[in-house]
């Protein structure tokens, strides 16, 4: 006797935090998208004679040590950090989704040898195997985005193989089994469709997570070239002011916490609408 | 009652035990965790700050005549071919180990310096071409030199050349710089690498150099703390976590001097400004005129206000203002004038072609190639210059990189431009860069005049006829436009207003801790 008893589940529309991280994620990436075309100042036109000017009518947002323009800074910089995340994202998902699944469809032996390996790579705390790439290709925007997204793969293969395991062990996929359903037939039209609302949860708040790191290495000097603005270089460029002008880092940083948080959000609200 | 007494007894005892004045213990800020300290050895400017006050040295140089005074020796000569120092010392010293200091003593602090397994970052080499020295008698020792070099007695006046006990030497060996005993005013009592270091007043200190304003030190400890990141500089003084802290960010300095508990106290460091070098050796700044249109077309002014806050001096040539022979006469060669620095390109047969805002010649951009170490202020220079030259249609690809990475870069010349700088007093520190064979000639120059001027000059003993030599140099170096100097190096120490009496030595970077007092508040 099986008892089916469906999880409680929230529609998106009637979640309204998660409707309000998701707007907040979708302005962010329309102005990123965007940033050439706004009316905003040159990001890295330095005005030392402007420098550290608080938020007032000529700098919506005040000007940092150089004199550039906070604001102008931040929607430019927000650009880098999202293809940063988005190219990392990919490369995590195109490494991290085929060996979870391979290892959880596939068991046994396999499963073994994919875990093992999972569990070597998480070994190294993320940063400093993202560091340890990043010194090895070197910096600017690629290699940041591959020293990210290697160093997000073992967390997806893990989630990814027991999101399988747990549908591969659902009495449906048993059904399809007995009436005669080929593999690929149930891997394609029942694995996937039943694993994929878990995953795209996953994905988001994983992308929380790929910002972050992405600033982190930014903040240590390891990513965008000198002058390119970016939400964790300008984090750290502004470190040394925060008593004279705090706005020079509490603005990149402010972003960059509601980009995570809401990232985050999503991915709950994710989980609640379609798990 | 008689519990009482007991009592009573047992407090007078206690009493003054806590009755320790509040001055007795400072707190001073360093900037830089070394990874070794032993001065014999290790080459970086902190580990000087403690260790000036445990080791003396023979010789000590006096800023108020520009001279050299006795120290552990009480006079020396100096042989008319300039090959033989002889230095007859004090014969009233003990080691904190209770050692007598005698000539022997100096011998085997400088064999154990020259020696091969030491392998001396900095010591051996400021000895020059040192070659053996010798016992005349108990106290009175003789240093033989393969060549005349004037810069010896700026070199032992230097806690680099630090007497040390032979005894502790012999009994620790290579763990010598956690066990490091002198004859200085303060005794080394412990340090743990990374956290702290701890000095103990030595109470029998009577043998002092006369730039010493007291016969013994006046705190009876100090802790010495490590705070890498500038941002916690200024808050770590203004918590009361330390009384003294070095290099406090420009930023920070204005509010403390503004302020009623704390003040700046700035040391002028001598030595090389901080300053681009360019490279003479790769197009195309083996066009003089190029390298002069930068020079032109760099507003050092503004970058000093806007970096430095205008707390250090704009630098005009090689030298720093502060260094023995410093030759004023480069401060109005390459004023700010960003018309002359196009002029300079459009004569060099660079100009902007196809209107990218970018400067061409036959088809190449003129795009150079800026390293940068992240310390020092230099990405933020390298920002604000890059922006500069800009503004004269000249592109940078600027990178940070670390010191290695800097040092290969630069002995290979892959480089543009790359900056650099470093203390000393003598003027004979011009020989590292500017000489053909220097292991710092990063702006490639090959220059056989030069050469000759900067060997004479280390050679000779009379100053006038040095000065007049480096005088040389320092012009030469401008008008070939060899470096773009910046600033000259001044150390910020922020310092609660508890602090008296805090001053530093000829170096700019070490303190005189014996007359510093710590008042109550």
């Amino acid at each position: 006797m099986i008892e089916w008893v469906a999880p409680r589940r929230r529609p998106l529309p009637r979640q309204p935090i998660t409707l309000l991280a998701l707007a907040w994620l979708l302005l962010v990436v329309a102005v990123a998208a965007l940033a050439p075309l706004l009316p905003v100042a040159d990001p890295q036109a330095i005005d030392s004679l402007h420098a550290l000017q608080p938020p007032g009518i000529a700098h919506v947002l005040g000007t940092d040590f150089l004199g550039r323009d906070i604001l102008a800074r931040l929607l430019w910089g927000g650009r880098w950090t999202l293809q940063m995340g988005g190219l990392a994202l990919s490369l995590a998902i195109g490494i991290g989704l085929p060996l979870g699944l391979a290892a959880g469809s596939g068991g046994g032996r396999v499963d073994a040898l994919l875990m093992r390996l999972v569990d070597a790579w998480l070994a190294f705390p993320p940063l400093l195997l993202a560091m340890a790439v990043v010194a090895i290709l070197g910096t600017g925007l690629v290699s940041v985005a591959v020293a990210v997204g290697i160093a997000a793969v073992p967390p997806y293969a893990r989630v990814a193989r027991s999101i399988a395991r747990e549908v591969r062990a659902q009495p449906y996929i048993e059904a399809a089994w007995s009436i005669g359903c080929s593999p690929w037939r149930i891997a394609v039209r029942h694995v996937f469709p039943n694993a994929l609302p878990s995953l795209v949860a996953f994905t988001a708040t994983q992308l929380g997570w790929l910002l972050l790191n992405g600033a982190a290495l930014n903040f240590l000097g390891l990513g965008a070239p000198l002058g390119v603005p970016e939400w964790g270089s300008m984090l750290a460029e502004g470190r040394g002011y925060l008593r004279a002008a705090p706005w020079a880092s509490g603005f990149p940083g402010l972003a960059l916490t509601l980009t995570v948080l809401a990232a985050n959000l999503v991915g709950d609200g994710l989980q609640e609408a379609l798990g | 009652m008689r519990r009482f007494t007991i009592l009573f007894a047992l407090l007078v005892a206690i009493i003054p035990a806590c009755a320790a004045r509040p001055g007795d213990r400072l707190v001073y800020g360093l900037t830089l965790a070394p990874s070794g300290i032993d001065p014999h050895v290790n080459a970086s400017s902190e580990l000087g700050i403690p260790l000036t006050a445990v080791y003396d040295t023979l010789v000590y140089q006096d800023l108020s005549c520009n001279c050299f005074v006795a120290g552990l020796a009480e006079r020396w000569e100096v042989s008319d071919d300039g090959l033989v120092y002889t230095f007859y010392l004090r014969q009233d010293i003990v080691f904190h180990d209770g050692i007598p200091f005698d000539a022997e003593a100096v011998r085997y602090n400088l064999e154990r310096i020259t020696s091969d397994d030491l392998a001396s970052q900095k010591a051996r080499f400021m000895l020059g071409p040192y070659d053996h020295a010798e016992v005349v008698d108990d106290y009175t020792i003789r240093i033989y030199l393969g060549e005349p070099f004037t810069p010896l007695l700026d070199a032992l006046s230097q806690v680099y050349l630090g007497m040390a006990s032979p005894a502790a030497l012999a009994e620790w060996g290579e763990e010598y710089q956690l066990h490091q005993v002198g004859t200085g005013p303060y005794i080394f009592a412990e340090y743990v690498p990374g956290d702290h270091l701890l000095l103990r007043r030595n109470p029998d200190y009577a043998w002092g150099p006369e730039i010493y304003a007291n016969e013994t030190a006046q705190v009876e400890e100090i802790e010495f703390r490590f705070f890498v990141d500038p941002a916690t500089r200024s808050p770590a003084l203004e918590t009361g976590e330390v009384q003294v802290m070095g290099e406090i960010p420009p930023q920070d300095a204005s509010r403390l001097s503004e302020s009623d508990d704390f003040a700046i106290v700035p040391a002028a460091v001598p030595g090389v400004s901080l300053m681009l070098f360019m490279n003479t050796a790769r197009p195309p700044l083996d066009d003089v005129l190029v390298r002069q249109a930068l020079l032109y077309g760099t507003d050092r002014q503004a970058i000093v206000t806007a970096i430095f806050a205008d707390t250090s001096p704009v630098a005009y040539g090689p030298l720093a203002a502060a260094t023995l022979g410093y030759e004023p006469a480069v401060q109005g060669m390459y004023p700010y004038n960003a018309e002359r620095a196009a002029d300079l390109l459009e004569r060099a047969g660079w100009s902007d072609s196809d209107g990218d805002g970018i400067r061409d010649r036959e088809g190449e951009p003129l795009v150079l190639d800026l390293y940068l170490m992240s310390w020092g202020y230099m990405p933020e220079i390298g920002q604000m210059a890059a922006a500069q030259w800009r503004a004269i249609g000249v592109d940078t690809v600027s990178q940070v990189v670390s010191y290695p990475e800097a040092l290969s870069i630069a002995s290979e010349g892959t480089h543009h431009l790359i900056p650099f700088t470093l203390s000393g007093s003598d003027p004979d520190i011009l020989r590292k860069f500017f000489h053909s064979q220097a292991l710092f000639n990063w702006s490639g120059v090959n220059d056989p005049e030069m050469d000759f001027w900067l060997e004479e000059a280390a050679q000779l003993g009379d100053r006038q006829q040095r000065v007049a030599l480096y005088s040389r140099v320092q012009r030469q170096v401008m008008q070939q436009a060899l470096v773009i100097p910046i600033r000259d190096y001044v150390n910020l120490n922020g310092i609660s207003r508890r602090v008296q009496g805090l001053r530093f030595d000829a170096q700019g970077w070490f303190p005189q801790l014996i007359d510093v007092t710590l008042e109550d508040r």
